[in-house]
């Protein structure tokens, strides 16, 4: 067991494609760590230079301390479990677990009991004389698993295990990854693209994007506190609301205006944010912190027309766009150049039984308490350390 | 007044019992096809059912039209020496297709996994020899293995025959590995094996339907070789089967009958050995086609 540092380490394919920049991230010795982001934004580059599959460009990388830029991926002494599962198909379930010791001449009792204690572990001491065909998408997965196991390595890299997986026995397969993670304390690294999976197993969650590390925390605190727009949005379903707007000095203090709408800042945010009144401004707000008014204007209030409703069972989501003063609507303007997608309205969540239909006209309040603010340039939040 | 369990509904029996149209359009489409398929086996087994009828005859009965009698077998021996001769075939085949497998198994695995320069190329180059005909370079070859002396036993014409066939098997392998997920490769490496303990003991057990599919190929077209049999191997008592049936044939008084059994013992290896390995011939033939 391992801690894994990456320092600076950068990956350029080609002449002038820059997978990962300057990546500079610690993994701690038993800790779960998570890579997540959309598609291309470097996560799976990270994890197969820390296998030894790919070259790395310019940085270090060291596992338990010693520098492996250089080292053969059999001498790195990691385990990795594949998308696919990359299982042999022409060996047993025992043979495939056991493959990586018989490799490294290890006796075959010894093999044994290691595979039949993975096996334990995993449910899988019944199908142990399968071949690979034989057996269910999670069975697979866990075989998958079993082979990482049986080796007792530094650290464990998975590169997106679950996506093969209906959504059911994703469920169930992200509880048994992380119940066997903690089980054996070892270092891992978890590839997604699904927030979701970052969310519920990470100690601590790293997001990408374009190759660049945009964050790492732990997930409550990636979802209280992202450091900017692109994390805001992408962590988070349905993402967080992003309302573009201008800060001005009202009255009663700061005001963002949301075209013809006015919504008072309250005070704490002044202490707490670098909000720099007179200029352009990107005011975040979950939809479950969204509270749809009955019955008359409330103050901090603000006026939306329901475009789209979605009935999800146990809530309704309601997408809405803001009255501007005719009384026509006006979608929320998002960042063009985000790769997440967001919706052009603000939504928020209701109770499974609210009465609305498209085309009502809803006043909502932000919850005070839970306002996110982002420069309206560069994206970053205006929050301070 | 209860239903029974097992009463059809009303209304469902007319659909139930009469044929629909759809379905006897695909009878009908099937017995077609067996048709024309008892046509074509009808065509290709003939030539066999001509050879077993003649060989069992005498050149006497064979002229008469009637009568069986296995001594064109008991003669064929003291004619030829089919036995030295069908051993010389198997010799030459096995040592060509050993030949043409382990140089078309790691090549083919460089040229679909490995990243290199110029990789494109070179496979181009070496792919683009299937195109060039025997006959073309059969001088040079002569030329050559004559001036290296290996004309005097087997190793000229297997060095001939690997020649020719290992551009088909460099590209069937590269094909078929190009359809081996790289993660299995990948997973392989990071078990703690390097690229040749990859390509033993992960490609290789799963490669065994290209592997049978260019055995199965280069076998047929070696066995039945006659030109490079006639050339490369000076040593009369070295002659595959093919060259001996040629030399019976091209006698001043040839016996039918016996050249009928000699081509049915040139014949049936080939034909077990495309038998023995035909379940795994579309398999190779097509893997890697489809991605």
């Amino acid at each position: 067991m391992a801690e894994i540092t990456f320092d600076g380490v950068t990956k350029i394919f080609g002449d002038d494609v820059r997978a990962v920049d300057d990546l500079t991230l610690h993994v701690a010795d038993g800790e779960f760590m998570v890579l997540v982001g959309p598609s291309g934004c470097g996560k799976t580059t990270a994890l197969r230079m820390l296998a030894g599959l790919e070259e790395i460009t310019s940085g270090t990388l060291s596992i338990g301390g010693t520098i492996v830029n250089d080292v053969l991926p059999k001498d790195r002494d990691v385990a990795m479990v594949f998308q696919n599962y990359a299982l042999y198909p022409h060996m047993s379930v025992a043979q495939n677990m056991g493959f990586a010791l018989k490799v490294r001449h290890e006796s075959k009792d010894e093999i044994a009991r290691k595979v039949g204690e993975a096996a334990a572990i995993l449910r899988l001491t019944d199908y142990l004389d399968r071949r690979p065909k034989a057996l269910s998408g999670g069975q697979r997965q866990r075989v998958a698993m079993g082979r990482a196991i049986v080796r007792s390595p530094q650290a464990f890299l998975m590169d997106e295990p679950l996506s093969n997986l209906d959504a059911q026995l994703r469920v169930e397969m992200r509880l048994e990854i992380a119940r066997i993670q903690r089980l054996l304390g070892v270092a891992t690294v978890y590839v997604t693209h699904d927030q979701i999976e970052a969310m519920t197993m990470g100690d601590r969650v790293a997001v990408m994007r374009g190759g660049q590390l945009q964050q790492v925390d732990t997930p409550q605190d990636l979802y209280d506190h992202p450091a900017n727009e692109f994390v805001a949005g992408f962590m988070g379903s349905p993402p967080m609301n992003l309302l573009r707007g201008g800060l001005e000095n009202g009255a009663d203090g700061a005001v963002v205006v949301l075209g013809a709408q006015r919504l008072a800042v309250p005070p704490r945010y002044n202490a707490s944010h670098d909000l720099g009144l007179g200029g352009a401004v990107v005011v975040g707000i979950r939809p479950e912190d969204v509270e749809v008014l009955s019955g008359a204007e409330v103050a901090g209030s603000i006026t939306t027309r329901v475009e789209r409703r979605e009935a999800l069972g146990a809530e309704i989501l309601v997408h809405l766009s803001l009255l501007d003063a005719e009384g026509t609507s006006a979608f929320v303007v998002n960042d063009a150049g985000a790769v997440v997608t967001r919706p052009s309205t603000l939504v928020a969540k209701m109770g499974p039984r609210a009465e609305v239909r498209v085309g009502d006209t809803l006043r909502v309040r932000f919850n005070p308490e839970r306002f996110h603010f982002f420069a309206a340039d560069s994206g970053v939040s205006l929050r301070q350390a | 007044m209860t239903t029974p369990l097992l009463e059809r509904p009303p209304g469902r029996e007319g659909p139930a019992t009469a044929p629909r149209p759809g379905r006897r359009r695909v009878r009908t489409g099937r017995a077609a096809l067996f048709v024309i398929m008892l046509g074509v086996a009808v065509v290709m087994l003939y030539p066999f059912w001509v050879m077993i009828f003649d060989s069992l005859k005498t050149e006497a009965q064979f002229l008469a039209g009637k009568g069986f009698s296995l001594g064109s077998w008991k003669a064929l021996n003291s004619v030829i020496p089919v036995g030295q001769q069908v051993l010389s075939s198997t010799i030459i085949c096995c040592a060509s297709i050993i030949v043409i497998v382990l140089i078309g198994l790691p090549a083919g695995f460089a040229f679909s996994k490995l990243r290199f320069r110029t990789s494109t190329l070179i496979f181009l180059v070496i792919v683009s020899a299937m195109m060039v005909p025997l006959q073309a370079i059969l001088m040079p070859e002569f030329v050559n293995i004559t001036k290296l002396g290996l004309t005097s036993g087997y190793f000229g014409a297997v060095i001939v025959y690997a020649a020719l066939g290992t551009p088909f098997s460099v590209f069937l392998f590269t094909t078929y590995f190009r359809g081996v997920p790289d993660e299995l490769i990948e997973a392989g490496i990071v078990d703690g094996l390097g690229y040749f303990g990859v390509l033993w003991r992960l490609v290789v057990p799963i490669a065994v339907p290209a592997i049978a599919t260019v055995t199965v190929l280069q076998f047929i077209q070696i066995w039945d070789d006659l030109l490079v049999g006639l050339l490369f191997i000076q040593n009369t008592s070295q002659r595959p089967i093919t060259v001996g049936l040629a030399v019976l044939s091209a006698g001043r008084t040839t016996s039918i009958p016996e050249l009928m059994a000699g081509s049915f013992i040139s014949a049936l290896p080939a034909m077990l050995v495309y038998l023995g390995f035909q379940r795994y011939l579309v398999k190779g033939l097509t893997m890697g086609i489809d991605r």
